[in-house]
């Protein structure tokens, strides 16, 4: 590791950095350099001590050990505001928006330009910020409307917003923290030329991310953390995608997940003309229709919140349909209750896996009986017994490779969202329902779990199930496919085979741009 | 219906619904800054306490009746708001669950000020009282405008106290909407993340929030002890500020909109009052009128609070640490 004195060279440096939480060591000597005006990118999986480290650049936490240099000046750093002061802003991957102000008033919020009413009561000049933003947003080619509402926009705008907040304290060096996890993929390119736009505006640019597409996108140097340390820093150019992604995991991984043709059988799940409202009455699935086969996996794409989840939901019987039927073999579920959808054949993997699909402060032994608590042997004349609850849940443990500190005494509050989606996922698949209902299986993992999820996902195909997917990954989705269905406002643009879609084909239909008439008779209007 | 009749109702109406008012805008600004505040009852109770207290000193001390009731406002507001810093801190510092402090607070303000009373009536006067009477308030009449009729009727028997009512409100108003204050301080009740991100103090904006709903519930309570009460009691506690409560989840916790509802409590009362009156009912059905607002407020509470929408980040401690 390098252990020169520091130089004019470097804007930001961090040298030697070291900081432990309780039982873990987040950062170990870690030291990275960071040239002005270059965009400087860290890859690692979550847990690698990405965020852990960025945190400490802008005031969050401090370092056990190290120093950082900004502009070859040694500082301490106490807290964001003194972050802000040395220039350094974070695009936070949760936003931190105030939900019912214009977007003027969340970028002004903390700095904001005043006037004096009357000679001597000072007021917020908001006519003066909305003038600012808009000059700032045309600098940097970041259109917005400062008077739009925050909650009326789209999230891309929200991130936009986001990074007007920090150009507008003059911030020189940007972080930004996983910033495309929740974009559509024009969305995505977007950001990018405003990313590389603010470089060549003389900004300094940190980017986290563990997507190695935008890496080798934007980056032009990159650092790689594992397990809190740091591995390598590379220059981007001449680097590619196998390579980081070995550095980054410690081993060779599969990029893209195996899987063999699929062999359709007969229709598992038959939904038609599907319609569901929400508590205003406003229809978040239109007339949707389509068809899973045993040995198919069929995924619904979208932008979040067109409505997947409520499919999910409504075949899995969380939500009543408006109109529509529910076919699972031909037998109308239509109107049963989740339980009797249960035992028909159908498992669930919710999309919010602590407050549906688990229940955070029982042990992982009940959370993995919660199917099955009401069936004999699991209870008899309404007693528990526990001995099969123990039995089944040191089958599951063994089985899926679920991580706890006390195996089936663990509470699962405290497993980590990698072992805690393992037990749903265990749970479910141990049904042996002849319909999988995915729900974002992956959201939040690392590399390695999402491959081991994978895996599994299209073993439950190949064991002949039908399998419903629904993930706002276009990754996942183009991945593991069959068949996918694009939504777009509560009805599906296309439904059609995996390999006829381009990647910038789905971002068209789920922008909504792109529209034919779905086979099955979805979308006719 | 004859014309004093609506004269009457507009009065009495009139002194009713700006106390309730004044203690809403309270609430609006604790909980526009993120704190649940059902501690209004107890803090108009406090404030009261305070007042009076301030007040039967006075009186005893020669002050004339208009310095005292300067006084007793000055006493009743800052009794309301050091009363209230008890709520601020458990719910703030100690991150206490804000409803259970609230209803705390409340049953800890009747039980306080009663003991007070009588301990202070005791040992300081020399009298065996559970409460301190008040002189009697002046009341206005605008010369001129309080002869149009109906219209004339809101300018006619005035307390003083509404006038200051009205002004306190438009402040209000410019202080939440206008100032770098207002902007802080409502952003804590939908995003308190966002405020730290751009460098604001979470903790203290709450707390002010918290301290400017005591001083004016404490404002209000001592409207109710000059107006309706002309004194200090446990009487105080008719849950007036569980209806101002009301009032501002109605109001949709924007200012007009609860002054409306604030209006209608008060004429809902003064109206009923009237009614028994013309009907010629013995008085025992004015405590049945007593209830209207309430009732009023049951359906209201089906109609309108499902459109209605809270602060987004109300009842939500703000713990830094967690991301």
């Amino acid at each position: 590791m390098q252990t020169q004195t520091t130089t004019g060279d470097y804007i930001v440096e961090m040298v030697g950095i070291t900081k432990r939480f309780p039982g873990i060591i987040a950062n170990e000597d870690v030291t990275i350099r960071i040239r002005k005006g270059e965009i400087y990118a860290l890859l690692g999986e979550n847990g690698a001590g990405k965020s852990t480290l960025m945190s400490m650049l802008f005031g969050m936490y401090e370092p056990d050990e190290g120093e950082i240099f900004i502009r070859g000046k040694k500082e301490k750093i106490t807290s964001p505001s003194y972050a802000a002061s040395l220039n350094i802003g974070m695009v936070h991957q949760h936003f931190k928006l105030v939900s019912n102000y214009t977007i003027a008033q969340n970028i002004i919020l903390g700095a904001e330009p005043t006037k004096k009413l009357l000679g001597f009561i000072p007021i917020v000049d908001e006519a003066k910020a909305n003038r600012e933003i808009a000059e700032i947003s045309r600098q940097y080619g970041l259109e917005v409307d400062p008077t739009a509402v925050i909650e009326d926009v789209n999230v891309s705008t929200r991130q936009r917003v986001e990074i007007l907040k920090m150009l507008y304290r003059n911030a020189e060096i940007l972080i930004f923290d996983e910033p495309t996890a929740v974009l559509t993929p024009q969305e995505i390119d977007s950001l990018l030329g405003i990313i590389r736009a603010l470089r060549d505006g003389g900004k300094t640019i940190i980017l986290i991310t563990h997507k190695l597409e935008e890496i080798r996108q934007v980056a032009d140097r990159c650092a790689i953390l594992r397990r809190g340390k740091l591995i390598d820093v590379r220059d981007v150019p001449g680097m590619d995608a196998r390579e980081m992604a070995a550095l980054m995991v410690g081993h060779e991984v599969q990029l893209t997940a195996e899987k063999s043709a699929a062999k359709f059988g007969d229709p598992v799940l038959e939904v038609s003309h599907l319609v569901v409202e929400n508590e205003e009455h406003f229809q978040t699935v239109r007339d949707v229709s389509f068809t899973v086969h045993a040995g198919e996996i069929f995924s619904i794409a979208g932008v979040s919140g067109n409505g997947q989840t409520e499919i999910a939901d409504a075949v899995a019987g969380r939500l009543k349909a408006k109109s529509g039927t529910i076919r699972l073999h031909g037998q109308d579920i239509t109107n049963m209750s989740i339980r009797q959808r249960t035992l028909a054949g159908i498992s669930y993997i919710p999309e919010d896996r602590q407050q549906v699909g688990l229940i955070l402060d029982f042990t992982l032994r009940d959370n993995l009986g919660l199917k099955d608590y009401h069936k004999e042997p699991f209870q008899k004349s309404g007693m528990l017994n526990q001995p099969v609850f123990e039995e089944n849940s040191e089958k599951l443990i063994d089985g899926y490779d679920i991580r706890s500190a006390n195996r089936g005494s663990t509470m699962v509050r405290s497993m980590s969202g990698g072992n805690q989606q393992k037990a749903i996922i265990g749970r479910e698949i141990e049904q042996d329902a002849s319909l999988c209902i995915f729900v974002q299986p992956t959201r939040g993992l690392d590399i390695g779990a999402i491959e081991n999820i994978h895996r599994q996902i299209i073993a439950e195909r190949d064991k002949g199930k039908a399998v419903l997917l629904i993930s706002l990954e276009l990754d996942e989705v183009t991945e593991l496919s069959d068949t996918i269905a694009v939504i777009y406002s509560g009805a599906f643009g296309r439904i059609a085979p995996a390999e006829d879609y381009t990647t910038s084909m789905l971002g068209e239909y789920m922008m909504g741009v792109a529209k034919d008439n779905a086979k099955n008779g979805g979308g006719n209007e | 219906m004859n014309s004093t009749m609506i004269n009457n109702i507009i009065i009495d109406g009139m002194t009713f619904a700006l106390p309730l008012f004044i203690m809403a805008i309270g609430g609006i600004f604790s909980e526009k800054s993120g704190i649940t505040n059902l501690a209004l009852e107890g803090l108009q109770g406090m404030g009261a306490f305070i007042g009076a207290l301030a007040a039967t000193l006075a009186a005893a001390a020669g002050v004339p009746d208009d310095s005292t009731r300067i006084l007793a406002f000055l006493f009743a507001a800052l009794g309301g708001g050091i009363y209230a810093c008890l709520h601020a801190v458990l719910c703030i510092k100690f991150k206490a669950n804000q409803v259970i402090s609230g209803v705390v607070i409340n049953i800890l303000a009747m039980a306080l000020t009663s003991f007070l009373t009588k301990a202070i009536n005791r040992t300081v006067f020399g009298a065996a009282s559970d409460k301190f009477i008040l002189a009697v308030s002046k009341r206005i009449t605008i010369p001129g405008i309080s002869r149009i009729p109906v219209l004339g009727a809101f300018f006619t028997n005035v307390y003083p106290f509404e006038f200051l009512i009205i002004v306190v409100a438009f402040l209000a108003w410019f202080v939440l909407y206008k100032t770098t204050f207002g902007l802080r301080l409502r952003a804590c009740g939908d995003n308190p993340g966002a405020v730290d991100a751009a460098g604001g103090d979470v903790a203290k904006l709450r707390f002010a929030g918290v301290v400017v709903s005591g001083a004016l519930s404490g404002i209000a309570g001592m409207c109710f002890a000059y107006s309706i009460l002309a004194k200090f009691s446990g009487d105080i506690y008719m849950g007036y500020g569980y209806l101002s409560i009301a009032g501002y989840i109605f109001g949709n916790w924007s200012l007009l909109p609860t002054l409306a509802a604030c209006l209608i409590f008060g004429f809902a009362r003064s109206g009923g009052y009237e009614l028994v009156k013309a009907l010629g009912m013995p008085s025992a059905y004015s405590d049945l009128v007593m209830i209207l607002p309430y009732v009023l407020t049951l359906f209201l509470l089906i109609f309108l609070s499902k459109k209605n929408q809270a602060p987004k980040a109300l009842g939500e401690i703000y713990d830094k640490s967690k991301r």
